[in-house]
């Protein structure tokens, strides 16, 4: 069943994009992450050109963020302050990166700057992920004692101002490590069309060593928050949201982001780490080879012709 | 078919002008004539819109002996083209500033009973803008640079030695997006003085009016033109959702978030009820 997209002017699979959603969906509930990293690839492959599909599935992103939220929150497990200071600066991130990547666009250059983007942030995250959480899977399997998570944090997160208490973080630190962490989070978002989950939630657990019951709860707020703007955002300036295709990707995503968030209660947090990490490092590499291979044709067609 | 072969027929003004068919009874002259129609010259766009296909008919009142060919002309709205060049540098493959054609049409489909080589020379067809190498894409003569939606230096055009690679590239490209195709044998006669051609519309193909022209040739000259339009329109939600999208960006946005967020909540409430 073929149904064609107002926006992306392509004609696609239905049924394809439900499925498509409902994979993201699974594995963005079971990991905690907004899942865009992955989809964004796949969009392209089939057709969907690439400024459409990045600003779509941050829309799809905002769907499937709140329903885990949902579910996160009755657990009681979503620090709001930390959260909401994370998303003010996604927002000003969003709104700088919309702007920034207009501009790569008509330069040309939006390719180059995906491609080195998910290769370089995609690529080192992985690789470090996968490395810490194999060293303690390893541990574990040695049986050894599990390696004490060193508590001190780094000095400079109490050497700054503003200091807010974070009592569901137990953390007592300066809001301008999470709000410029938010910046970063909110440039990906209109950039990759990522939530920016798989920086924050490592940024979250060894930077800021917060609580790890909050770490996911909190990293997908800030997430609903910073796609909720960067749709705006994409739909104001550059008319590249796709409601036909986001609604059918979200559907599927809602329903798979709930079967994800009950599985991860199965499986142990290394282990799940071990493999978002090789997931992350894989899609980093496979988006970044595009820069090393010769290319089929010298010559290619810069979106943007019509504008 | 009885009377000898006429004189040769006059070519530039059949040409230039439209030559616009006697409507009524058939003016009986010593020029071959055409005449054609389209089965369906409104395409509408829908939800369930996946590329249209119509037919192209027609038919050759030919008095004389001498073999006529009908070449099929497609030409969509003019869209400009912006192209890169993909060069290495320090090992990566890089981008170049993009080249911006001006006026390429977003789709063109030629269509002919034989190789086109084989119905008329360079210098025609050229000319008349047939055939896949020769269609017209607007390009200024010297290289300038403007400032574009506030970037500075876009380059228009950069004709010179390399000119014609960018320009091959161009249609190379749109011909593998399936946007410019040629068909050396794709108007086909089923009857003597009746022929039909089919006209493949992919869903990428934009909307806009289309414009044919239907061009009959003898001796390798173009005698006798017949020009159509079709209109392909979005029409419904699609076009509701277009405007929308394109006229109210921000509440478009707006409503697209709202939509998204009441998607997630309902899909919470109906996971913890069951």
């Amino acid at each position: 069943m073929d149904v064609y997209l107002p926006i992306a002017e392509v004609s696609v699979n239905a049924p394809l994009l439900l499925a498509l959603g409902a994979l993201v969906g699974f594995i963005s509930g079971l990991f905690g992450i907004g899942g865009g990293f992955l989809m964004a690839p796949v969009l392209v492959f089939l057709g969907i050109p690439p400024a459409v599909a990045v600003a779509s599935q941050a829309n799809h992103v905002v769907a499937s963020s709140t329903s885990s939220v949902l579910t996160y929150s009755k657990a009681g497990s979503v620090d709001y302050r930390m959260g909401g200071i994370m998303a003010l600066g996604g927002a000003v991130g969003a709104l700088f990166g919309v702007e920034l990547f207009r501009l790569l666009r008509l330069l040309g250059q939006a390719d180059l700057v995906v491609a080195v983007s998910y290769l370089l942030l995609l690529g080192s995250i992985g690789a470090l992920t996968l490395k810490e959480s194999l060293t303690t899977i390893l541990a574990r399997r040695r049986g050894e004692p599990a390696r004490r998570e060193p508590t001190r944090r780094p000095l400079w997160l109490y050497g700054l101002p503003f200091r807010v208490r974070f009592p569901r973080s137990g953390l007592y630190i300066s809001a301008i490590p999470p709000l410029l962490l938010g910046v970063f989070a909110g440039i990906l978002s209109a950039i990759m069309g990522v939530g920016g989950g798989f920086i924050l939630v490592p940024a979250m657990v060894y930077i800021l060593r917060m609580r790890a019951a909050v770490v996911v709860g909190t990293s997908l707020f800030q997430i609903l928050i910073t796609t909720a703007v960067t749709t705006v955002l994409q739909a104001g300036r550059n008319q590249t949201v796709d409601i036909v295709l986001s609604t059918l990707l979200m559907v599927g995503g809602v329903l798979g982001a709930q079967y994800g968030a009950k599985a991860s209660a199965r499986f142990r947090a290394d282990e799940m780490r071990a493999a978002l990490g090789l997931l992350i490092l894989l899609v980093g590499l496979q988006m970044g080879l595009s820069l090393f291979l010769r290319p089929d044709d010298p010559f290619a067609l810069a979106p943007g012709g019509a504008g | 078919m009885m009377v000898p072969p006429g004189p040769p027929p006059m070519d530039p003004p059949a040409l230039v002008a439209p030559a616009p068919e006697p409507p009524g009874p058939v003016v009986v002259t010593q020029t071959p004539t055409i005449s054609a129609a389209l089965t369906n010259s409104e395409i509408e766009v829908d939800s369930s819109y996946a590329g249209a296909s119509l037919v192209l008919y027609g038919a050759v009142f030919n008095p004389g002996d001498d073999p006529v060919d009908v070449v099929l002309v497609v030409r969509g709205p003019e869209r400009p083209v912006r192209l890169v060049r993909k060069v290495r540098v320090a090992g990566l493959w890089l981008n170049s500033r993009p080249v911006v054609f001006e006026g390429a049409p977003a789709f063109y489909v030629m269509a002919s009973t034989r190789p086109l080589s084989e119905i008329a020379g360079f210098g025609v067809l050229r000319r008349m803008g047939v055939g896949l190498d020769h269609i017209q894409i607007d390009a200024p003569d010297e290289a300038r640079t403007v400032n574009l939606y506030g970037v500075r230096d876009v380059v228009i055009s950069r004709l010179g030695e390399d000119y014609l690679e960018w320009r091959r590239a161009v249609i190379r490209l749109k011909e593998r997006d399936g946007l410019y195709r040629a068909d050396p044998s794709g108007v086909r006669f089923v009857d003597p003085g009746l022929f039909r051609a089919e006209i493949v519309l992919p869903p990428e193909a934009p909307t806009g009016e289309y414009r044919t022209e239907v061009w009959l040739f003898q001796n390798g000259q173009a005698i006798s033109v017949r020009r159509n339009t079709i209109q392909v329109r979005r029409v419904g939600v699609e076009r509701w959702l277009h405007n929308f999208a394109f006229f109210q960006p921000w509440l478009y946005g707006l409503v697209s978030v709202l939509l998204a967020g009441f998607t997630g909540w309902a899909a919470s409430r109906w996971f913890r009820r069951t």
